[in-house]
């Protein structure tokens, strides 16, 4: 049974979760007090409320999963405790809502009505995107958050899932003629020229975002998904070459017009430049990295605040927490992370795999891809492996659109995969 | 469809593998030189968020303390200007110097000892803070060395020993610097090169002994039996010719005829020229070895402010490996030849004399208690060469004595105590010769031994050295 191995799962998570919450608390005892042990409390609660509620509504789903999200949301809160408390219990009640959230769509059950919407849902996923260009405010040269009152959004988070539906929709229902070759462009074969609209309006989309919202990481990361659900439709290399040759054309352009992503580059190519300036955020990441060594200085250990409490690294809670976690936890725990968001794209490819309907096998493939390419954006970014551009780790920087949007994933992927199991029983 | 999303995982792998690649690149490759980058304060702030030990003198005055300020320690010195090459500095901008920075790890709190403790207060949860070092310096006679080179307005050294132990009891360089104001006066102090305020003129500066240097060619004579005290000389011409070259005494005057006793006491260089001619350069550098030169002193504070003694050639040390002129063994054996020596070593010379021929390893730090005021660690005097036997021992002190008595350290006559000493001078281009003073007190029963370097001295008699040396040897017995 699929549920009583979930369970199993969880005894090392809340093990570990508890080992964290304790260790936090034990070395900034003097600095915080002791509700950090009722988050870990909670946490557990929380979790095994869900794995309860799955029992009910998709009793089938991947066993997985859900241990894996506890666990880095867990890792995250933690350190986001260590960083700032009051962060922490903003993060909890973002967690609240995403489990909320979660808990509502796995009692909707049946994800695929989703496809009768699908234009709907891109409309509003395209609307969010505008919005935020028009309206939202500026954070370090990038435009990625809508403004409420006190409250700040990032609808990319939210945009970024409507549209993976939506392209789960629509190549599905296009993804024949898409892969009928029509035509020769300089030898590469090319489908007719009126299905290549999506590529050019997502590539024209992507590249808007690139230029509009400032942010690299984000263009990236919707082409990126884009490229993959294209692939995986078509089963056409032609799509990624051409589209990646696009997406290179437009990151030169954008290098030579756009001067916050001249410097991004430049900074990624030579950070010891201006190690006190423009490049102090990479420096310091690369620092707090190195410091944690083998087995890490341990929870609460690093050099992570100055004495007044601010960060050192500018964006810590956000961008840079696996930096956070790299200096405490060491190559340990920081590869054990980066595991975990290997299992989490391996289950999610997996749900891909065994799924028996173009719908469900694409919107598994681009939640995975999705979640793949991000984590790989953020922590190739901070890692100096390419050039840094702000994006959240899913699951474990501080944000609540992101933590919200990736339950919202998480909870499409379990469906998904509880189907499976039904279709695999029926036949 | 399946196969697409196969290959999509192969490129995840790979990207995965790549972002673990780089973090064992960074966690483990460039460990090191990220820690070591400049623009990384990790190891300084860390550092500066533990408490210090304190450096104390021998009465717990204190010498370097702490200050808080937003959470992170900086290190004052209530001490001001009486100590600052011993206890050097720690800064934030300037790096460490002295016992701060060669115990750096048990002020901290990381040595070893220091640790077992530190684990266990963590759990109790009690603040880290590093351990004490309580020096052997006296501070009275720490205050009287600096004042007294101070008020000739010379520059120079003094480092006072006690005897029986190899106990630093007082260690100064002229001209001092108040620590607690490095970051305002550094242009000032690194300006004036001949001043050098920060250079420890005690262990670093290496000069030529001069006559203080017969208290090894007359061990090197008594010992190997070639010569008596009542060894018998004549010194007709106040000067003499060696090998074609002539060896001169001060003013050239002639000391008719005397005993080796008498040559020591008036430092008659002619008759030296000939002990040495017929000891030979072997046993001039055998003894020098026995007292200790060639070697570092092992003295606490970092090995490169501790400068090692003995025959100099083009800035390096040159051994008896190259055979040398008989000339230049000559003039060896009255201290000149690039013979280089530390005022340190030149105390521990005395004081070894003192201590009927055992030369202690001398030592700055008397006890280290942890924040418990747990004593962790606690001097233990050792004998570090025995280059003399006591009868030897006793002969030097009684021309030691006689020097004293009615020779060229006849300014450190007191009523109060009998002293024992060798002076010396030595020609420095340029300026005023060097003055030396190497000796101890009270004869009968030394306590304290003392060598005292005045740079610049007035006249080539090198007698300003003497009653300065005196007072502070007064001082140090309490007289």
């Amino acid at each position: 049974m699929q549920r009583n191995r979930e369970l199993v799962n969880f005894i090392p998570v809340v093990i570990l979760m508890v080992i964290g919450f304790i260790s936090v608390y034990a070395t900034r005892s003097s600095q915080i007090d002791a509700s950090s042990l009722s988050y870990g409390l909670l946490f557990v609660g929380l979790y095994l409320l869900m794995h309860v509620l799955l029992r009910f509504t998709a009793p089938d789903a991947d066993p997985y999963l859900l241990p894996i999200t506890a666990l880095l949301s867990a890792m995250g809160i933690m350190m986001i405790y260590r960083i700032n408390p009051d962060q922490a219990a903003a993060q909890t009640t973002w967690l609240l809502v995403g489990l909320g959230l979660f808990a509502g769509i796995l009692l909707l059950r049946d994800y695929r009505k989703l496809d009768d919407y699908i234009y709907l849902l891109g409309i509003l996923g395209v609307a969010a995107l505008v919005a935020t260009i028009v309206f939202g405010t500026e954070v370090n040269g990038a435009r990625l958050w809508l403004r409420f009152g006190d409250m700040q959004i990032q609808p990319g988070e939210f945009a970024k899932i409507l549209v993976t539906i939506f392209l789960a929709g629509y190549l599905n229902s296009h993804r024949e003629l898409l892969a009928t070759t029509t035509w020769h462009f300089f030898g590469i074969p090319m489908p007719a020229a009126k299905y290549l609209g999506p590529l050019v309006t997502m590539w024209g989309l992507s590249f808007a975002l690139l230029l509009l919202m400032n942010d690299l990481g984000t263009s990236m990361l919707f082409f990126g998904i884009f490229l993959a659900m294209t692939y995986v439709a078509t089963n056409r290399a032609t799509y990624p070459i051409i589209g990646g040759i696009l997406f290179l054309v437009g990151a030169v352009l954008a290098y030579s017009v756009k001067a916050t992503v001249h410097t991004r580059v430049d900074i990624w190519l030579n950070p010891w430049d201006d190690p006190m300036g423009k490049g102090y955020q990479i420096a310091q990441s690369l620092f707090a990295i190195g410091d944690g060594g083998l087995f890490g200085t341990g929870l609460g250990k690093g050099y992570l605040l100055l004495g007044s409490g601010e960060t050192i690294i500018p964006a810590l809670e956000t961008d840079f927490i696996f930096s956070a976690i790299a200096e405490e936890l060491g190559l340990v725990g920081a590869l054990a992370m980066i595991i975990l968001f290997l299992l989490f794209c391996y289950r999610g490819f997996k749900i891909a795999v065994d799924s028996d309907d173009g719908f469900s096998k694409l919107l598994a493939a681009g939640i995975a891809s999705g979640f793949a390419l991000q984590t790989f954006i953020i922590l190739g970014g901070v890692m100096k492996l390419i050039p840094l551009t702000g994006i959240t780790l899913p699951f474990v920087s501080y944000g609540g659109s992101s933590l919200v949007a990736n339950f919202v994933a998480l909870a499409l992927l379990l469906l998904i995969s509880n189907r499976n199991a039904a279709a695999r029983r029926a036949s | 469809m399946n196969k697409p999303i196969r290959r999509l995982f192969i490129v995840t792998v790979l990207m995965f593998a790549s972002l673990a690649g780089m973090l064992g690149y960074h966690q483990v490759v460039q460990a090191q030189r990220l820690a070591e980058n400049p623009y990384n304060t990790r190891k300084v702030f860390a550092q500066m968020r533990i408490e210090r030990g304190l450096i104390l003198m021998r009465d717990k005055s204190e010498l370097s303390a702490n200050r808080l300020e937003d959470d992170l320690y900086y290190r004052t010195y209530p001490g001001g200007d009486l100590a600052p090459h011993v206890t050097g500095y720690s800064d934030v901008t300037y790096g460490q110097t002295g016992l701060e920075r060669s115990r750096n790890d048990y002020l901290t709190g990381t040595a070893d000892e220091v640790e077992l403790f530190t684990i266990l207060d963590t759990i109790l949860g009690r603040e880290k803070r590093g351990a004490d070092l309580r020096l052997t310096l006296v501070p009275e006679v720490q205050r009287e060395a600096l004042d007294q080179l101070r008020s000739i307005g010379k520059n120079g050294a003094v480092v006072v020993l006690e005897v029986k132990t190899g106990a630093v009891v007082a260690m100064v360089s002229s001209p001092s610097y108040d620590p607690n104001l490095l970051e305002a006066n550094w242009e000032q102090l690194n300006a004036d090169p001949v001043a050098a305020p920060l250079f420890n003129r005690a262990t670093q500066e290496i000069a030529t002994p001069g006559s203080s240097f017969k208290l090894i060619t007359t061990a090197a004579a008594l010992e190997t039996g070639a010569f008596k005290p009542d060894s018998k000389f004549d010194d007709t011409k106040g000067s003499i010719d060696i090998y074609g070259n002539t060896i001169n005494n001060y003013r050239t005057l002639p000391f008719g005829k005397h005993d080796l006793a008498d040559a020591f006491a008036q430092s008659i260089n002619t008759t030296y020229a000939q002990v040495g001619d017929e000891l030979g350069q072997e046993t001039l550098f055998e003894y020098m070895k026995r007292f200790g030169l060639y070697e570092r002193p092992p003295l606490e504070l970092p090995e490169d402010e501790v400068a090692v003694s003995g025959r100099y050639e083009a800035g390096k040390l040159a051994g008896p490996e190259k055979q040398l002129d008989p000339v230049q063994v000559a003039w060896m054996a009255i201290g000149q030849e690039n013979l280089q020596v530390t005022p340190l070593q030149m105390a521990m010379i005395a004081q070894a004399i003192g201590n009927g021929g055992e030369m202690m390893a001398p030592y700055l730090i008397d006890t280290i208690s942890d924040y418990h005021g747990t004593i962790i660690r606690q001097a233990d005097p050792k004998v570090w060469k025995t280059p003399i036997d006591s009868s030897t021992a006793a002969e030097l002190t009684e021309m030691m004595i006689m020097t004293v008595e009615e020779g060229t350290g006849s300014k450190a006559q007191t009523s109060k105590t009998q002293i024992a000493a060798k002076t010396g001078t030595a020609e420095v281009e340029g300026r005023g010769p060097n003055a030396w003073f190497v000796g101890f007190a009270p004869a009968e029963d030394p306590k304290y031994a003392i060598a005292v370097l005045v740079e610049d001295a007035p006249d080539e008699s090198g007698a300003i050295a003497v009653p300065l040396a005196r007072d502070v040897l007064l001082a140090a017995l309490g007289l």
